[in-house]
């Protein structure tokens, strides 16, 4: 693998926790990789398959999906969809040729700058190690 | 007595009992079937069974427009499983029908594999063990790069007619994401990779019964089913999620609760 590539990673954050836990590693001044792009929604729970599927398909090397931990969730449920609905995804990812560790879910509360890079940075490296995602022209 | 002849006699039987306005079945139509709703003093003799056609969403169309009607209805094993999880999101009502049960025979089992060929309560036929489609697993000796290069050359074979959509009993939207811009460009053949048919493979998560009918449906032969077994295999072992399997389970995927 080229030692020069940059995985474009989407992040699409919950507001009520993980956007506001990247906020406080940003104020914090911690230090996270910069392939993340951030965008922010009002639930975990609002990612929908299509829309990680259209994130890969526009170009993106890894998706990340973080949302409030079970239990503190915003309104109340949202995140048990997500936590079981992007598993599910990860199969069919899996089926159909896409590497599962492409997308991942992680639960990062408000207070948890630490752990959001710590999340950020891991799942870099993991995208970085798997390369491109050369979807583009398969179909 | 031939299994043809002995469901005439129980449709019969039904119609002259009176508490059914009338019995949906199929009937031989132009070397196929079709569905019909055979209703009391009709002759019988072209009440057919096979090629087998979907029947929940002809029970779906025939309840809205009829709200009082109760009505018969010969099941196979798919159609029951259909008829249930239609019940659980509110597509059809249950307390007015009398299901007329139908055990699959060995070819037709053979012809889409299925696990589970009869109903819970059979009329006609004897119970046959189910079959688990032998491409699933060998669809699993596939490696990654290999499974990517399989499923992109099927899906470009799809020119969008959307007949898998349109005949399978679980897909009731109002709105579909399959013709939403955002999602599934209009005017653009074959729908990109991935989307259209991965968006429904999801879709069908805790939905589907493994019908077959969209693969059978399908006349570009894209191997649809072998996606949709692999998901209902996962939704078994994530969820212990059998579609079908009995109206009390609730669907994993649009309820509350983590396991």
């Amino acid at each position: 693998m080229s030692e020069d590539f940059e995985p474009r990673i989407i992040g699409f954050l919950c507001n009520w926790c993980s956007y506001a836990g990247a906020d406080a590693a940003g104020t914090s001044r911690m230090a996270y990789p910069s392939n993340l792009r951030v965008v922010r929604v009002m639930c975990s729970g609002r990612v929908s398959p299509e829309l990680v599927l259209r994130t890969f398909r526009e170009g993106a090397d890894g998706v990340l999906v973080l949302g409030c931990h079970i239990g503190d969730c915003h309104y109340t449920d949202g995140n048990h969809r997500t936590a079981k609905r992007i598993p599910v995804l990860r199969k069919l990812l899996s089926y159909v040729g896409i590497d599962p560790a492409r997308l991942r879910l992680a639960w990062v509360s408000s207070s948890e700058a630490q752990r959001f890079t710590q999340v950020v940075s891991e799942f870099t490296e993991t995208v970085r190690q798997l390369g491109p995602l050369e979807l583009k022209g398969k179909a | 007595m031939h299994r043809l002849d002995s469901l005439r006699q129980a449709v019969r039987e039904l119609l002259d009992a009176g508490e059914v306005d009338g019995v949906l079945a199929l009937r031989a139509d132009h070397g196929g079937t079709v569905p019909h709703l055979f209703q009391s003093g009709d002759d019988l003799s072209d009440l057919a069974l096979w090629p087998k056609f979907p029947m929940p969403s002809t029970v779906d169309l025939l309840l809205s427009m009829e709200p009082e009607a109760k009505l018969g209805v010969v099941i196979r094993g798919c159609d029951e499983r259909g008829l249930v999880e239609m019940a659980k999101r509110n597509q059809v009502d249950l307390a007015r029908l009398t299901l007329l049960g139908v055990a699959c025979l060995p070819d037709e089992v053979a012809y889409c594999p299925c696990s589970k060929p009869y109903p819970s309560e059979i009329t006609v036929g004897e119970p046959l063990e189910g079959v688990v489609d032998p491409r699933v697993s060998e669809h699993a000796q596939l490696g990654r790069a290999e499974r990517l290069a399989f499923w992109t050359h099927q899906f470009a074979k799809c020119f969008k007619c959307y007949a898998c959509r349109d005949v399978c009993p679980q897909c009731f939207c109002e709105d579909c994401v399959l013709e939403n811009d955002l999602w599934v460009e209009r005017g653009v053949l074959a729908p990109p990779f991935p989307s259209f048919h991965l968006i429904r493979a999801l879709h069908t998560v805790g939905k589907c019964i493994g019908c077959h009918e969209c693969e059978l449906s399908c006349p570009a032969d894209i191997p649809l089913t072998i996606l949709y077994a692999l998901l209902r295999q996962d939704a078994e072992t994530m969820f212990g999620y059998v579609p079908g399997a009995s109206i009390e389970d609730e669907p994993p995927l649009v309820i509350a609760g983590v396991t």
